[in-house]
This record gives C-alpha cells, sequence and structure tokens, in this order.
C-alpha cells in the first residue's frame, strides 16, 4: 500500500458539513448497535443475508458518516457522491445505516422482507430514499456505477460514485467489461470496493473460482488499487480519503479484507451464514446472543 | 434534416439523423454503441456532429446496458444500438433488472431485424426480440416499417420516460407513410380497408402484407390490412374493431410465430372476440444463411404464402 500522509491530513482538515464528527468510540458503538439491529432485522423476517452484511458495517458507516458527500434531507441532491450497492443482498445494512443517518425513519426498518414493504432483501431505489441504484442480479453495479461516474463527468459535477461489489460476484464477467470501460473513459471519479469476505454460497473463493491474484488483475486494467481490513475504522477511513485524493485519470479499487458474518460467533467466516434461515425464535435469539456487545433497544 | 430526402436513404442513416436531431433538441440523450455504430449509422453521422454525446462501450453489451442505467440516474437518455440478437437475448437479464425491474429511461435500439441480417446468417437472425422484450413488464417494444415512422417513433422514445426497445431496419425501403406521420403508441394504422379478411402485420413484413393485400383487391377480396408499430401496448381495440366485420386474421411478422405479432393477436382475440387466426412468419425454427426468397419460401410467409393465408380465411 502506498499511501501519501500530506494528502490525507489535508483531506482530514477540510471541513464539510455532510459529514459527521463521528469520534472513534462513538463509531464503535455505533457499529455494535448496527450489527445488533441488521441481525434482528433479518432474524425476523425469517431468514436473509446475514454474512455480507455484517462484513459491510464499517465500510458503509464509514462512507455515509465520514466519506460521502450526501444531504439526508435531499436524497436527490445532484452534487452529492452516490453509492452502488452491486452485491444488492447486502441492502439491510445499507437500509440500516441509512435510516440511522436520517434518509427516512429507523421505525420502518422492522418491515424488511414483510408484505407490501419498501424494503425488500435486495437494495432498491425505487422504493428506498438514498438508494441510488437498484441491484440484486450480481455483476450489474460497476457497469451502473461507470455511467453515474460518466455522467458526472459529462456534466462537468466533482462527485464521486461509490461502488462495493462482492467477491464471489466478482466472478461475473460484465465486472471485467466495466473493469476495462471505466479506466478508458479516465473514470477517477469512480471508488470501488471488493468486500473480500474470502466466501460465496458454495464455499471459500479460493475453491469455488479463486480470484487471486485479486490486487494485481485490477492494476492490470489500469486500475488505481489499494488494500484495507475492512473492520478497522481508521484504515477504511484513510483508505478512502487517499482514494478521494487521487484523481490521476484512473478509477480506484479498494481490495477490503473482511469476515464473512463478522461478530456473530455462530457463523463467522463460514459460508453458511451467506444465506441464514430462522426457524423459530429460539434461533433468532442464539444469533442476538451471538454477538459480542449485548443487546440494544430496537428502533422499531 | 430534410425530411422529403427520408426515404431516398438507407433507414439506419435515418437514424444518426434522428439521434443528432434528438440531441440537438436536447443535449441529455445520448448515443451508446458497442462497436456496431457503423452499422447503426450513428458512425460518422453522430461520430462527427456531437462526439460529446457518443459513446463507443466496445463489444460488451450487458456493460453498455448498466452503463446507460448509471446514465440515466442523471436524466441522461441513453439510446443503446446493436444488433437485435445482442441488444435484447445477449442483455436480457440486464435489461430486466437494470432498466425494466429498476424502471430506468433506458432506450434500446435492435438493428437488422429476423431475415434482415441476411449474410450474417443462422447466429445473428434473431427471430424471438419480439416475444421476449413483450414479456418484460415496464418495457415497450415497436416495430417501425419505413423512414418516417422509424423517425416519429424515436421522438416518442426520446420524449416520453420508460424502458423501450425499438427494431431498427438498416436498408431502404419504400416509403409507407408521409413527412405527417405521427407515431401513438398502442394504436394500429389502417393501411387498406376491406370486409372479407383482417390481415395483421409489422416492421419488414409490412410491405409484404401491403403488396399481398393489393393483389388481392384485384381478385375481389378485400383485405383490412392492420400495421402494427407498437407491439406493447398492444392495439387490441383496433384489432377488434376489424375482426367484428371480418371474422378472420391473418397475422405475418419477420419473427418466430411464438409469442410476438402473432401470439399478442391470439391471446387478444381468444380472450375478447375469438375468431380463426392463422399466424405467418418463422414456424419456430432458427435462421440460416440463405436469400430473402429462400427463407420465405422455407418457412412460408411471402407475398404468396399471406395471399394464400388470406384467400382461405376470406372462405
Amino acid at each position: 500500500m502506498n499511501r501519501d500522509k500530506n494528502t490525507i491530513v489535508t483531506h482530514l482538515n477540510k471541513k464539510d458539513k455532510t459529514m459527521t464528527s463521528l469520534q472513534e468510540n462513538e463509531f464503535e458503538q455505533l457499529a455494535a448497535e448496527l450489527r445488533y439491529v441488521v441481525t434482528d432485522m433479518i432474524c425476523r423476517s425469517g431468514s436473509g443475508h446475514l454474512g455480507g452484511a455484517l462484513s459491510l458495517v464499517e465500510i458503509l458507516l464509514t462512507l455515509y458518516y465520514r466519506v460521502m458527500k450526501i444531504d439526508p434531507n435531499n436524497p436527490q441532491w445532484t452534487e452529492r457522491d452516490r453509492l452502488v450497492l452491486s452485491k444488492g443482498h447486502a441492502a439491510p445494512i445499507l437500509y440500516a445505516v441509512l435510516a440511522y443517518r436520517g434518509f427516512f425513519p429507523k421505525s420502518q426498518l422492522g418491515t424488511l422482507n414483510a408484505d407490501g414493504t419498501k424494503l425488500p432483501s435486495h437494495a432498491d431505489a425505487r422504493t428506498v430514499p438514498g438508494i441510488d441504484m437498484t441491484t440484486g442480479s450480481l455483476g450489474q453495479g460497476l457497469s451502473a456505477a461507470s455511467g453515474m461516474a460518466l455522467a458526472a463527468k459529462k456534466d462537468g459535477r466533482t462527485n464521486n460514485v461509490f461502488c462495493i461489489i462482492g467477491d464471489g460476484e466478482t466472478n461475473e464477467g460484465q465486472n471485467w467489461e466495466a473493469a476495462l470501460f471505466a479506466p478508458h473513459q479516465k473514470l477517477d471519479n469512480l471508488i470501488a470496493v471488493t468486500d473480500y469476505n474470502k466466501l460465496q454460497i458454495d464455499g471459500f473463493t479460493t475453491d469455488i473460482l479463486d480470484l487471486e491474484p485479486l490486487t494485481d488483475k485490477w492494476r492490470a486494467f489500469g486500475w488505481n488499487v489499494l488494500e484495507m481490513f475492512g473492520h478497522d475504522q481508521n484504515d477504511i477511513r484513510r483508505t478512502f480519503l487517499h482514494a478521494k485524493s487521487l484523481r490521476n485519470g484512473k478509477p480506484t479499487m479498494i481490495i477490503a479484507h473482511t469476515i464473512k458474518a463478522y461478530g456473530n460467533k455462530i457463523i463467522e467466516n463460514t459460508a453458511g451464514s451467506h444465506n441464514i434461515k430462522i426457524p423459530d425464535k429460539k434461533t433468532h435469539e442464539q444469533h442476538l446472543a451471538a454477538l459480542p456487545d449485548g443487546a440494544f433497544p430496537l428502533p422499531y | 434534416m430534410n425530411l422529403k430526402n427520408l426515404y431516398e436513404q438507407e433507414i439506419r442513416f435515418v437514424y444518426g439523423q434522428v439521434m443528432n436531431e434528438l440531441i440537438e433538441k436536447n443535449p441529455n440523450v445520448f448515443c451508446l454503441e458497442a462497436d456496431l455504430s457503423k452499422a447503426s449509422g450513428t458512425n460518422p453521422i453522430v461520430l462527427n456532429e456531437h462526439p460529446k454525446n457518443f459513446i463507443n462501450i466496445g463489444v460488451a453489451e450487458a456493460n453498455m446496458i448498466g452503463v446507460a442505467a448509471g446514465l440515466t440516474a442523471d436524466g441522461k437518455i441513453p439510446f443503446c444500438a446493436t444488433f437485435c440478437c445482442f441488444a435484447t437475448r445477449r442483455v436480457y437479464d440486464q435489461i430486466t433488472i437494470s432498466v425494466a425491474y429498476a424502471n430506468n429511461n433506458v432506450k434500446i435500439i435492435g438493428t437488422g431485424p429476423g431475415i434482415t441480417q441476411g449474410a450474417n446468417g443462422g447466429t445473428h437472425m434473431c427471430f424471438q426480440d419480439i416475444a421476449i422484450m413483450r414479456a418484460m413488464p415496464n418495457m415497450q417494444v415497436f416495430t417501425p416499417c419505413d423512414a418516417y415512422e422509424t423517425r416519429s417513433v424515436l421522438h416518442y422514445m426520446a420524449e416520453n420516460y420508460g424502458g423501450m426497445y425499438m427494431q431498427l431496419l438498416r436498408q431502404q425501403l419504400p416509403a409507407v407513410f408521409d413527412e405527417s406521420y405521427q407515431f401513438q403508441p398502442g394504436k394500429a394504422r389502417k393501411l387498406r380497408d376491406g370486409n372479407h379478411v383482417t390481415l395483421v402485420s409489422s416492421g419488414y413484413m409490412t410491405h409484404f402484407a401491403l403488396k399481398a393485400a393489393d393483389e388481392l383487391a384485384k381478385e375481389g377480396i378485400g383485405v383490412d390490412l392492420l400495421h402494427c408499430p407498437s407491439i406493447k401496448p398492444f392495439p387490441e381495440d383496433d384489432l377488434i374493431e376489424s375482426v367484428r366485420k371480418t371474422n378472420a386474421a391473418a397475422t405475418v411478422e419477420n419473427q418466430n410465430i411464438i409469442g410476438g405479432l402473432g401470439g399478442a393477436v391470439c391471446e387478444t382475440l381468444s380472450e375478447r372476440y375469438p375468431v380463426r387466426v392463422k399466424r405467418l412468419g418463422v414456424p419456430d425454427r432458427f435462421g440460416e444463411i440463405a436469400t430473402e426468397e429462400y427463407l420465405f419460401e422455407k418457412h412460408g410467409f411471402g407475398t404468396e404464402h399471406i395471399k394464400q393465408s388470406c384467400r382461405e380465411l376470406a372462405r
């Protein structure tokens, strides 16, 4: 990893009213609370993609509280930064972060996957304020994010477009079409993240379809490549600020080393955590109890 | 644009010129290509005039649909053009999720429909694009027959929100309409008036249906000829009105007879006004490299076959 410390400091000092001044201990508390809430959201709906949601808690919190230029009161603000959650099945944690950030009432979070819900299992821009692109079929988000980044360039806007793809999702060929396209169009306002938790539905990525050497691949396609530990708030913040500062004519791919179902001692780092089934109240309670930081009041 | 010259050139060049017209009217209109821009008629016509609005994605149709979906998030109106087979069946899931399900304002142009792929042969002859695009919610499906209608459909697509698919005939064809033509979604065009049999045609086959209807008129058979540029929404009421008079309908399309125009006619009539229907088109076969005459003869949907079916239904 090659980080320019001076650039990072400059960015940290810049005041931006669209970001919050979340302290380190507050961040830890909020991360713990969101882990609890998203676990409950998924468990009460009977099933869901808990593993991939828990691997993104710190990354999404950092983006929406410390990195992205957004206005929760104006989700369609033209100058805002965009985020495409290409691994759309992790939507529950994005919904939770958006609600806590003020895009919509937290009380709605309890309706995940319920009949008639506006919060479906996969990210839905049609019904959820703050979601910038509807996703759910893997491999399509990086193309859409490239389109958004291209639109910003065409319009002369300076906003960034963030995109989160899964490691299993990286198997899809369309990603590599977009991987060629974004550098060709010099989309240096595009910052992608690979949630590299090393697991996909059927097992470890090294056993199903190995991605390695992953950083070399993206670099060979003409991207800036950074790496971070996706559960360390300071590493995440530094890496995103570095990525924002690059603007060197190339898009940036951040390989985020994460742990699937991070924090849930029952299913952590297992392929089975991808989509868990909650047949009864007891299993629901076991998953809540498996989290390390105790219980939190539910907002619904 | 010199409208008088519209029918005196290949329709792909009309597409290029109409794209320029649309971009000049609304700079949010974008022309996306997947390395077939000369075949689509936008290179050099759009590339030279409006390079900022011309994006060549490369041979990557899935990415083209995705990039287009992303562009719409900021109010752009992307038109994505490539051969029908690549514009639809190759990227069916991308269109389904990133365009139709997400309700993004992407316009898809399939060029060289059906047998007009000619020398590209069976791999490129797409006979199912109308059927599969029709089966998608949030998707409108159009198949114009001449330069004037193509131009009017393109204006409609640019000016109205939603996912839309249009088949673009690339070659030069005689004018069926004139400068005054105004496309209306969900409406058929009555091209000939007759009492004996309803003939429903679309796109390329309308040219053959016209010929058949005129020749049958000389035999004393009155053909009520409905041209359907709008497959979805489908002009159900126009069809019912016609068959109330004729009590029989033939359909002819440059597609598989399953699920396209013939399918739409059968669905409508079986539910609302059951009469006998004969579907002409490709009878559930793949394409092959051959002359148009050979393919019409093999699959039974040329002018003579249209006439024969109409005669039988008119009895």
